[in-house]
């Protein structure tokens, strides 16, 4: 429970410091956003002259309109809507396969052990630690040989197999704790593998599930290094084109369409950790403690 | 032929060696009861009954055929949970009926086999529920529900009773045993509970660190102990073990115990051809809280009564019963009273003792001395009666 | 524990029964031992290799590790990543300590401060690094508005600076991770026996007293998680310097994730770059195997 001792409950002027100081630490790690923000709406001669905290005098949303729909990214000049939609095609299936397979695999490893359970969990754990440099060179040489180097289907199966970690993780923690003796009764009741699977352990996993999905779907969304070492041009992720768009446009900087198309990339995530704040870090904590 | 026979069962987890050859045999319509503390391997045994764990050496027979190999769901076998494992995902009936759903029961047929469990259980209103919005004795009907609905050869109970608080457990152990009696069914059943076992089981096997201490009828296994192990786990409260000294005084055999500064003489009658052998040596004998009385409430139809004078140290009304405890043979031992006795602490008072129920052990293997013809290595044919 | 099943009225279906839990875990089982295993293989022997824009199996000894370890600019990410390294865990462990113990005082807002500390875990390194940039551009950004704010003499532009432009990418990468850091500071923080504190309150021991004396070395696991956390995302980062510097300017904020990034794709110097990603992989695996070791293995009963 919450803690303990109070800071000078009966202190006023303690009292007011705490939130004083709680509340200058959320202006500042609100103002990049606002600041993001607040310069999509400005037009840009009002950048050049103005105050970046200041609202803008004259909105606009001619800055989202460029960065959706007809900003230059090398030599395209569609906007990063393209490559928002590569990123969808990519997300989904990845999300759904490594997070199958990750169910599956929580499955056996604590319900149907056999010799060796730890060292295949061990195994397959530790991809989720790797530095992905380590995989870079031979990846891209799959990929070519695959002949899905460059494309959606290239980035969703490097997501799956190193997704397939974390998922692991999740689906084995939350099942070790799941009681053993539904799956013993259930095998006495006659039902096998799948059947165990599918109606016991299942409907019980909503909660769980909603982790995976929130923690696969950040991750891969916001991908950059896979991205951008596996595509280029048409079939890169939304990550890919930002940087792109950002930090090669020639000319003059159009600094508010940056920051729409920084917010489009950044929307999604935002709105399913709005929505799911609590998945979200219970994600984050059993991918970095144990569950 | 018996109806369950478990023939020299064995169980090995790694180095650890969990079961060491346990032998037991009961007959169809038994209510066996394995019990012991925690660690004797008495769930273990359960299990591999069930099929649910591999038996290391040995063999499994039920109803004449092997079935050590065979899959826990064709062995016939239905099994009640210590944490009933009701499926948290279905209601109540899809509970009850998942077993026979897997076994593709007809659904006209599976409801009605459902209804019928759910009546006899008295849980009709509850079938369309959650196993979350159950209380605790609702849920253990639910899973008795669920073994009862398919009407298998044999039952199991592994701890059935241990979730529930005192007056519930006390409630549903008489509706078990009116259920076996009613149904006529083979149980067997697993706790570590002594009155659990006592009141419930046609058959007692005790159990300790993988070994079959005895196997017999409650009556048996109470009053006559094959060791010191077995005489101290049933009963409550617990047999009085203390040392005494065999002599033969003026040609009869008697037990000589100190109690305090005093000393008890106790006449020997049973076992006495055993306890031929041990004169002047020390043992360690037994005798219930029951067997030591107020000279009044003596049994002296059936028992042999011998009477001395002993330092009242404490006394424990129950309400039922008057506890009360001296010294004798070294240690502090509980004698039950008539509950509206006047004693005091510090008072002397005279107590009677039923020597004919008292038993000898073997200090150091701890083993019951018992004359020859009744000895009985793991069942006695008969209930010893006194010599 | 399993045992196939006997063969006598078993049949076939038991025995796939049997086979079926194996069967499911190997699709991922190979996956993983190819596209990791086998893969750490293959990038470790081209560190050995006289690979260049393409993999050429001659050996050649340690040839490539001399130049990797001769080279300029791996001394620069070497560096880089040390006092990046350092400054992100010590500021992250130290702010996030200090925002789950003020969080931990009764606040009425706790769910809200919450999450504003913890959102920018959700965003892409890219976005962060996009609006980084923008709010320390030296022309436009914060030196700017404090201008216009009447502080003439402000100065701020360290992201054109060599020498200080890898500490801007440390001011963004904290904003990033302290969130998350807090949060696991304060779920150990909620983890502590209420009635500890209450006794040490009856001894008299003041505030300040009581988190240095009993609160904060019972934390000790999550300062570790905290650490390992940290250590493995900064060896990791590659993303937010891409987007804040480009690595620049010059090889400034060179780290070994970017170097790498370059030697194998821009340069086509494979042997090299797969030399600079073993040595990542090593310091990595260093520090995270004895860390899930200690983390997964079962207590033993």
């Amino acid at each position: 429970m919450s803690a303990a001792s109070p800071v000078a409950r009966r202190n006023p002027f303690a009292r007011a410091m705490l939130y004083a100081v709680l509340a200058g630490f959320a202006v500042i790690y609100l103002m990049p956003l606002y600041v993001m923000l607040v310069t999509s709406f400005k037009p840009l001669t009002e950048i050049h002259q103005g105050n970046m905290l200041a609202l803008p005098d004259a909105w606009t949303f001619a800055p989202w309109r460029e960065a959706w729909g007809s900003a230059c990214i090398g030599l395209e000049c569609s906007g990063v809507h393209g490559y928002f939609f590569n990123s969808i095609k990519i997300v989904v299936p990845a999300v759904l396969i490594s997070g199958l397979l990750g169910a599956f695999n929580g499955y056996v490893l604590t319900k149907w052990r056999f010799r060796g359970h730890k060292i295949v969990f061990g195994l397959i754990l530790f991809s989720c630690f790797i530095p992905f440099q380590i995989i870079l060179l031979p990846m891209a040489r799959v990929l070519g040989i695959l002949h899905i180097a460059n494309s959606t289907t290239g980035l969703v199966l490097v997501h799956v197999v190193y997704g397939i970690g974390f998922t692991t993780l999740f689906f084995r923690n939350f099942y070790a704790s799941f009681p053993d003796e539904l799956v013993r009764a259930a095998k006495l009741d006659g039902a096998g593998f799948f059947t165990i699977f599918f109606r016991i352990l299942l409907p019980s996993s909503i909660p769980i599930i909603v982790v995976t999905i929130i923690w696969q779907f950040t991750n891969v969304w916001n991908d950059f290094l896979f991205g951008v070492s596996f595509t280029s041009g048409d079939s890169a992720p939304i990550t890919v084109a930002l940087n792109n768009l950002v930090n090669s446009s020639t000319g003059v900087k159009a600094y508010n369409v940056n920051m729409a198309a920084a917010m489009v990339a950044a929307v999604p995530t935002l709105v399913v950790y709005i929505l799911a704040g609590k998945y979200f870090l219970r994600g984050l904590m059993s991918g970095s403690v144990k569950g | 032929m018996s109806f369950l026979h478990i023939h020299n069962i064995h169980k090995r987890f790694g180095e650890t060696h969990v079961l060491k050859g346990i032998d037991i045999a009961i007959e169809k319509g038994d209510f066996l009861v394995l019990v012991g503390p925690s660690g004797c391997g008495k769930s273990t045994l359960l299990n591999m009954i069930a099929g649910l764990d591999d038996i290391s050496e040995g063999e499994l027979r039920l109803d004449g055929e092997r079935i050590n190999d065979l899959h826990p769901s064709r062995r016939d076998i239905a099994m009640v949970f210590q944490s009933y494992a009701l499926y948290p995902s279905m209601t109540v009936a899809g509970n009850i009926g998942f077993g026979l759903e897997m076994r593709k029961v007809p659904k006209a047929e599976r409801r009605a086999a459902v209804q019928r469990a759910a009546e006899l259980l008295q849980i009709e209103n509850l079938l369309d529920r959650k196993p979350g919005q159950l209380s605790g004795g609702q849920r253990q009907r639910v899973a008795m529900g669920r073994a009862l609905v398919r009407e298998p050869q044999l039952f199991l109970f592994d701890e059935p009773l241990s979730n529930l608080d005192a007056k519930l457990r006390v409630d549903m152990r008489t509706e078990i045993k009116q259920l076996h009696q009613r149904l006529g069914t083979t149980i067997v059943y697993v706790t570590h509970d002594q009155i659990e076992a006592m009141t419930l089981a046609t058959r007692i096997a005790v159990m300790r660190g993988g070994e079959l201490q005895q196997l017999g009828t409650p009556q048996a296994v109470y009053d006559d102990p094959n060791n010191l192990f077995v005489a101290g786990f049933m009963g409550s409260p617990s047999m009085n073990l203390v040392t005494a000294r065999i002599e033969r005084l003026g040609g009869e055999l008697v037990a000589r115990l100190t109690a305090g500064s005093d000393e008890v003489v106790l006449p020997v009658v049973r076992d006495r051809a055993a306890l031929e052998a041990w004169c002047d040596r020390e043992v360690i004998v037994g005798l219930r809280p029951e067997a030591i009385t107020d000279p009044s409430s003596a049994n002296r139809q059936d028992g042999v009564i011998h009477e001395a004078e002993l330092a009242v140290d404490l006394v424990e009304p129950t309400g039922a019963d008057l506890y009360v405890v001296t010294q004798l043979g070294g240690r502090s031992i509980n004698a039950r009273m008539r509950p509206g006795s006047t004693l005091e602490p510090g008072q002397r008072a005279r107590f009677a003792f039923d020597v004919s129920r008292m038993v000898a052990f073997e200090p150091d293997s701890e083993h019951r001395i018992r004359n020859p013809e009744t000895v009985a290595p793991s069942e006695p044919a008969v209930v010893t009666s006194i010599s | 524990m399993s045992k196939p099943p006997s063969s006598r009225g078993a049949g076939a279906r038991e025995r796939l029964q049997h086979w079926l839990p194996k069967l499911v875990l190997s699709p991922s089982f190979v996956l993983v031992l190819f596209f990791v295993y086998g893969f750490i293989l293959w990038t470790s022997y081209i560190s050995f290799s006289d690979s260049g824009m393409l993999p050429d199996y001659t050996w050649a000894g340690t040839r490539q590790w001399s130049r990797l370890w001769s080279s300029w600019t791996w001394g620069i990410a070497l560096h880089n990543i040390w006092v990046f390294g350092l400054l992100y865990i010590v500021s992250c462990t130290l702010l996030g300590l200090l925002l789950a113990i003020l969080l931990d005082q009764r606040i009425r807002a706790e769910g809200t401060l919450r999450t504003i500390y913890l959102y920018p875990m959700a965003l892409s390194f890219i976005v962060t690094g996009t609006a980084w940039q923008w709010f320390l551009n030296p022309g436009l950004g914060l030196e700017r508005t404090m201008h216009s704010l009447g502080w003439e003499s402000f100065s701020f532009n360290w992201l054109i600076d060599a020498n200080m432009a890898i500490y801007t990418v440390v001011i963004a990468a904290v904003w990033q991770a302290t969130g998350f850091i807090m949060a696991m500071f304060l779920a150990g923080l909620r983890g502590i026996d209420g009635e500890m504190i209450k006794a040490a309150q009856i001894d008299g021991a003041p505030t300040w007293k009581i988190y240095l004396r009993i609160v904060i070395p019972q934390l000790r696991p999550v300062f570790l998680s905290a650490i390992v956390v940290l250590a493995h995302l900064a060896i990791k980062s590659f993303d937010l310097i891409v987007a804040m510097t480009g690595g620049g300017p010059g090889n400034a904020t060179a780290v070994p994730a970017t170097f790498m990034y370059s030697y194998a794709f821009s340069r086509n110097e494979m042997g090299i770059a797969a030399a600079s990603a073993v040595f990542m992989l090593a310091v990595i695996a260093a520090l995270i195997i004895p860390y899930l070791y200690s983390e997964l293995r079962e207590p033993r009963s």
